[in-house]
C-alpha cells in the first residue's frame, strides 16, 4: 500500500533561505549556516520528501536555484521538488538536470496553462506538483498567486475545477492565513476539493508541531503534509515527530535513521 | 581500506547524479561513463535511466554502451545493477515508446499495469511502498522481510522466471520490485531515493 508522506519546504530567495509567515518572509541563513546549525542532511532523514521554492520577490536567478538544488541532492536521498518561477519548459529541464525528481508550479496555471502540458509530455504527468495559495474570504476561499501578491478571479472550488483536467501529478494547498503561524493546518479549504478530483493532495500552512501533522495526516483527503517551519522542528523535532507518527500507526514509510548515519563513509573507513 | 570502483552508464536517459550522491555518502566515487571502451575498467556498474523502454534501448544501441554492457558482464565477477528504466531495459522486451527488444539479461518482459490489476489504483504508481523479499542476503543483506522504497513508474515487470533471490511489491498485482540472479541485478525502485533502505542496498551492491 502506498505510504503517506511528510515532507519539509525550504523557502530560498536571493542565495539565502527564508522562514515565512503569511508570506512575508525573513532570512534564516544560506546553505552553509542550513547545515552546520541545522545538520540539515540529518533532519532530511526524517522526512519522506523535500521542496525547495524560490521564492525570491524580485526576478528569481535560475543558475544559482539550480545551484542550491544540486546542493541539496547531494544531502538528501529522498525524492526531491522544485519550483518558484518555472515559466517554460527549458527551466523545468533545468531543475531536472540540477537533480530535482518533480517540478513545482504555481502561476503557469494561469498564465501559460499550455507550458504544463509540453512539461507533462517532455517528463510525464507524475513530475508536475501544481502548488496552489488560498486566501479566506467571507464564505470561500480565493486563490493568490505570484507569491501571494495576486489575486486569481476563480473561487478555489472554481480553480480546482478548471485545473481538474491539466496534466499535473499532485496538488501542493497552502494556506497564506496559517503559513508560518503554527497553529495548525486549515482543514477547511480541504471541503473546497471537487468529488472527481483523484491527484494526490499535499496540504501545507501552519503546521507548528507533531500533532498539526497528525491531524493532517488524518484527513482521508490528504495524502501528504508539509512544513516549511525550520524553527518549530528543529534540533531532533522532525525525527521525534516522525516516530511519534509511525507509533501512532500513520501509514508512513519506515528506515532506521541510526543505521543512515553509520553507513555514511563506510568504504573510507 | 577497499579500493571499489563503480562505472554509472551514462546514455542521456535522466537522472546519474542522485546515484552518484548516493555512492559519494557511503564514501566511494562513482564514475560516469559514456564512452564503452571505458567500462571494462569496472567491476560495479550501474545503469540508471528514467524515460522511455524505447528511447533507452535506442540509446544504448546507438552509443555501443549496450554491446559494451553485455560484453562486460560475461565476466561472473561483474556486477550489473540496473535501476528503474535501467532494470526494464535488462529484460527481453518492452512496450513502452514502441514494441523494443531489450538487453535480454533476464528473461522477462515489461509492460504496462493494466486496467485489471490496477481496480482503483492510479498510475504512475508514485511514492515509497513496501517490499517483501524471499531471501534476506546478498544485495538483500539486512532488509528485514519487508522493506519501504520509493517508486515511480508506469510499467513493471512479472516475476516470471526469477528463480534466485528477489523483492515483490503489491500494487493491484504483485510485480518484481527487485532481483539478483548471477550478476545482474534491478530494481524497480530508486535505493538512490530510499533513505537507509536504499543506502543498504547500494552498500550490498558494493559487497557483492
Amino acid at each position: 500500500m502506498l505510504k503517506k508522506r511528510v515532507i519539509f519546504t525550504l523557502l530560498y530567495a536571493d542565495k539565502e533561505f527564508m522562514l515565512s509567515r503569511n508570506f512575508r518572509l525573513q532570512k534564516v541563513g544560506n546553505l552553509k549556516w542550513l547545515q552546520k546549525n541545522y545538520n540539515f542532511s540529518q533532519i532530511a532523514f526524517s522526512i519522506d520528501e523535500l521542496i525547495i521554492l524560490d521564492v525570491s520577490r524580485e526576478k528569481n536567478n535560475q543558475d544559482e536555484f539550480c545551484e542550491h538544488v544540486r546542493s541539496l541532492t547531494e544531502m538528501c536521498f529522498i525524492p526531491i521538488g522544485a519550483g518558484g518561477g518555472v515559466r517554460d519548459v527549458e527551466y523545468a529541464r533545468k531543475l531536472l538536470h540540477a537533480g530535482a525528481d518533480k517540478i513545482v508550479i504555481n502561476s503557469l496555471a494561469s498564465t501559460k496553462p499550455s507550458s504544463i502540458n509540453d512539461i507533462a509530455s517532455d517528463f510525464g504527468q507524475q513530475s508536475i506538483v501544481l502548488s496552489i495559495d488560498v486566501k479566506r474570504s467571507k464564505n470561500d476561499y480565493e486563490v493568490w498567486t505570484e507569491n501571494g501578491s495576486k489575486r486569481h478571479h476563480y473561487s478555489l472550488k472554481k480553480y480546482l475545477d478548471v485545473i481538474s483536467d491539466f496534466h499535473i501529478g499532485e496538488l501542493y494547498l497552502n494556506s497564506i492565513d496559517n503559513d508560518g503561524t503554527g497553529q495548525g493546518y486549515d482543514h477547511q479549504l480541504l471541503e473546497h476539493i471537487p468529488d472527481g478530483l483523484t491527484m494526490p493532495i499535499i496540504l501545507a500552512g501552519g503546521a507548528g508541531k507533531h500533532e498539526h501533522l497528525a491531524e493532517g495526516l488524518n484527513n482521508q483527503k490528504v495524502d501528504a503534509v508539509a512544513t516549511a517551519h525550520l524553527f518549530n522542528f528543529v534540533g531532533d523535532g522532525l525525527e521525534k515527530a516522525r516516530h511519534n507518527l509511525i507509533q501512532k500507526g500513520f501509514n508512513l514509510a519506515t528506515w532506521d535513521i541510526k543505521t543512515a548515519h553509520l553507513l555514511h563513509n563506510t568504504f573510507t573507513r | 581500506m577497499i579500493k571499489k570502483s563503480i562505472a554509472v552508464v551514462d546514455y542521456g536517459m535522466g537522472n546519474v547524479w542522485s546515484v552518484i550522491s548516493a555512492f559519494k555518502y557511503l564514501g566511494v566515487d562513482a564514475q560516469l561513463i559514456s564512452d564503452p571502451k571505458d567500462l571494462h575498467n569496472y567491476k560495479h556498474i550501474i545503469l540508471p535511466g528514467v524515460g522511455s523502454f524505447g528511447r533507452g534501448m535506442l540509446a544504448l544501441r546507438n552509443s555501443g554502451l549496450g554491446d559494451a554492457i553485455l560484453n562486460v558482464v560475461e565476466n561472473k565477477d561483474t556486477k550489473l545493477l540496473g535501476i528503474c528504466l535501467g532494470m526494464h531495459l535488462l529484460g527481453t522486451h518492452g512496450t513502452e515508446g514502441g514494441d523494443s527488444q531489450g538487453l535480454g539479461l533476464i528473461d522477462n518482459k515489461v509492460e504496462k499495469f493494466t486496467t485489471s490489476e490496477l481496480g482503483k489504483n492510479k498510475i504512475p504508481h508514485v511514492g515509497f511502498n513496501s517490499v517483501g523479499f524471499n531471501e534476506p542476503k546478498g544485495l538483500f543483506k539486512n532488509m528485514g522481510k519487508v522493506s519501504d522504497f520509493y517508486f515511480t513508474h508506469s510499467y513493471r515487470m512479472l516475476n516470471t522466471n526469477v528463480q534466485e533471490r528477489f523483492g515483490e511489491c503489491y500494487y493491484g498485482i504483485n510485480f518484481l520490485a527487485a532481483f539478483e540472479q548471477g550478476n545482474i541485478c534491478g530494481t524497480q525502485f530508486h535505493p538512490e531515493k530510499s533513505q537507509t533502505n536504499g543506502l543498504i542496498l547500494l552498500k550490498n551492491f558494493l559487497d557483492l
